[in-house]
């Protein structure tokens, strides 16, 4: 270690003596920092200034790109805000949200913990079982559209053979029955992240550990709670943020399969917005809306980040 | 005797477990295994009263010479292939530099650009895509490939970037320096030394930004109109008409479009396994 450190300051000695090499090997990390920093400036921060803009513009405009002529207002956001439905799409959202998580969470927990364990075929069934992560969620929303079929589709018709309905239920055209259908196939794409990262941890917990908690006897309840929760904790927390934020951004799990429908019962935020922008042609709205979604993201999570460290961890 | 007994016993708790995670992927893997299947059979035996579960006749190839005679499935197939590999390759040099930058140099200047990447991944696509919509627009770029790949880039690089920094924090700065002594520059070095001690790093940033492009339907449906510009993913939806579907075709074309990845990732999954978890482990 020492001689690391020796070698760094040899090196830093022998470095660019001229004053045009200094000056370059300054300016190395603001050269390399440039095309990135282009593409946060011009593609991620302008269009925040421009929807925190556009959200403050009167909500009158119809055409999107007209409305940096409208004047200064807040109308956007006190019409989000009294528009009732914009709270039962947020009801909506954190029941997609939390339940679609915490699902993928479980799933993926299981399986996390059934691959670390010895078996034949590990790798095979270890691929299969994260095939869903590379599916394109269109192509996971078409397929659920066609099992979830009201009258045809192959889960009513298990339903239907194993005797739970007469009928099974019309899955995306029933209020009642929509979201839990939108539910499933985020849960089939969303689990295997869980998996992946879990078992990496799990992997990580070196044998030794639980070789020693066998010999003094502990059950295999105690060996999950001291050995391998400690040591997997702060992944899981690292996994539902992401997918938390993943699952509150979600669209196309959604709107190629309900569009928000029906009668609204799948319609989240993220879908709210997109329908207020490009159907209803309430760009204001949308992008008020927009913005209220990313300071309820950011509150969500540092609030609930500290929380679950110290409570539940 | 005790160890035969032992092992027997092991024996019999791999095969529990075998059996248990073969019921558990089987059921995961269904939904592809029946997309293929509708896709293979036609819609009336699949979706009527009675679907085969394990169809043994009636196979046909139909749906996809159609999709890919009488439906433009290869003209979206081949949009989307030019916004993938354009999305990878730009991440992957974007965010190669931004990532080497995160990780060798602190200041003002790496480090705002290090927080405005992760709170970009707070930003849901569905509001970016409203002011993307405007600038491209003013910009002419509306209906253009470009602007979808410029679009899929601000969603792929503030992840890529965090994932590739945590790959060359683990690179020593001895060699750098090392390389920089025998006289090569510093952009020499990243990329005789950094870049193939980055390989996995790099690879899992282009399966990922693959995956992400590929897969996108929320730029493509805002700033793409003309069906001339389609990708796969508006192409599939494209096939749910207003009062009925075409299912064996759509289900063809998720096919056709669920394929790329599935190699993809059975090919470069180590990779992926590392990328992904390079930052979660840690924790």
């Amino acid at each position: 270690m020492t001689d690391l450190t020796a070698a760094g300051r040899g090196v830093r000695r022998r470095g660019p003596r001229t004053r045009w090499g200094r000056l370059r090997e300054r300016g190395y990390p603001y050269a390399l920092l440039s095309p990135p920093a282009l593409l946060v400036l011009g593609l991620i921060a302008y269009p925040v200034v421009l929807v925190v803009e556009m959200s403050l513009r009167d909500g009158r405009a119809m055409n999107i790109s007209a409305i940096g002529q409208e004047p200064w207002s807040i109308s956007n956001y006190v019409d989000v805000l009294t528009d009732g439905d914009t709270y039962h799409s947020l009801w909506i959202t954190a029941l997609y949200t939390v339940i679609s998580t915490f699902l993928s969470l479980l799933i993926g927990l299981g399986t996390a913990l059934l691959l670390s364990r010895d078996m034949p075929a590990r790798r095979l069934l270890r691929t299969l079982i994260l095939v869903p992560w590379a599916v394109p969620g269109v192509v996971a929303s078409v397929v659920f559209l066609f099992m979830l079929d009201g009258s045809y589709g192959v889960v009513n018709w298990i339903l239907r053979s194993v005797g739970l309905t007469e009928h099974g239920p019309q899955w995306y055209f029933d209020p009642s029955t929509a979201l839990a259908a939108v539910i499933a196939p985020t849960v089939w794409k969303g689990f295997p992240f869980f998996t992946l990262i879990l078992l990496a941890a799990l992997q990580a917990i070196p044998d030794e550990l639980y070789e020693a908690a066998r010999v003094d006897g502990a059950s295999a309840a105690a060996r999950f709670r001291y050995i391998t929760w400690p040591a997997i904790r702060g992944t899981t927390v690292l996994g539902i943020i992401l997918t938390g934020l993943w699952t509150f951004h979600t669209f196309d799990l959604i709107y190629p399969l309900t569009g928000g429908g029906p009668d609204g019962a799948t319609e989240t935020w993220a879908i709210r917005i997109y329908t207020e922008a490009f159907s209803f042609f309430h760009p204001g709205s949308a992008s008020a809306l927009g913005i209220l979604s990313v300071v309820l993201a950011l509150v969500v999570v540092a609030s609930v980040f500290p929380i679950m460290r110290k409570q539940f961890f | 005797m005790a160890s035969t007994r032992a092992a027997a016993g092991s024996g019999r708790r791999r095969g529990i477990t075998f059996v248990v995670t073969a019921v558990v992927a089987a059921i995961v893997i269904f939904p592809v295994y029946w997309m293929i299947v509708g896709a293979l059979l036609p819609t009336s035996i699949t979706l009527s009263t009675d679907p085969p579960l394990i169809p043994t006749h009636g196979l046909t190839l139909h749906a996809f010479v159609q999709d890919l005679t009488a439906r433009p499935v290869a003209h979206w197939m081949l949009n989307s292939l030019i916004v993938t590999a354009a999305v990878s390759v730009i991440s992957m040099v974007i965010s190669l530099l931004a990532g080497y930058s995160l990780s060798r140099f602190s200041g003002v200047g790496p480090t705002s650009v290090g927080y405005t990447l992760l709170l970009a991944r707070m930003l849901p696509g569905t509001m970016l895509s409203i002011p993307l919509f405007v600038v491209f627009g003013k910009l002419g770029l509306i209906d253009s490939l470009g602007s979808l790949i410029l679009a899929d880039i601000t969603i792929t690089v503030p992840f890529t970037t965090w994932m590739l920094k945590s790959f060359i924090d683990s690179v020593p700065r001895e060699l750098e320096q090392a390389a920089m002594i025998d006289g090569t520059t510093r952009l020499g070095a990243l990329v005789r030394v950094v870049m193939p001690l980055t390989l996995p790093g790099l690879g899992a940033t282009a399966v990922y930004a693959a995956i992400l492009s590929w897969s996108d339907l929320l730029f493509a449906r805002t700033l793409i109109t003309n069906p001339d510009g389609w990708t796969m993913p508006v192409g599939v939806t494209s096939f749910i008409g207003a009062h009925d579907i075409d299912w064996s075709g759509m289900l063809a074309a998720g096919t056709l479009s669920m394929i790329p990845m599935i190699v993809l990732f059975v090919l470069l999954e180590p990779m992926l396994v590392r990328g992904l978890t390079s930052g979660a482990t840690k924790g």
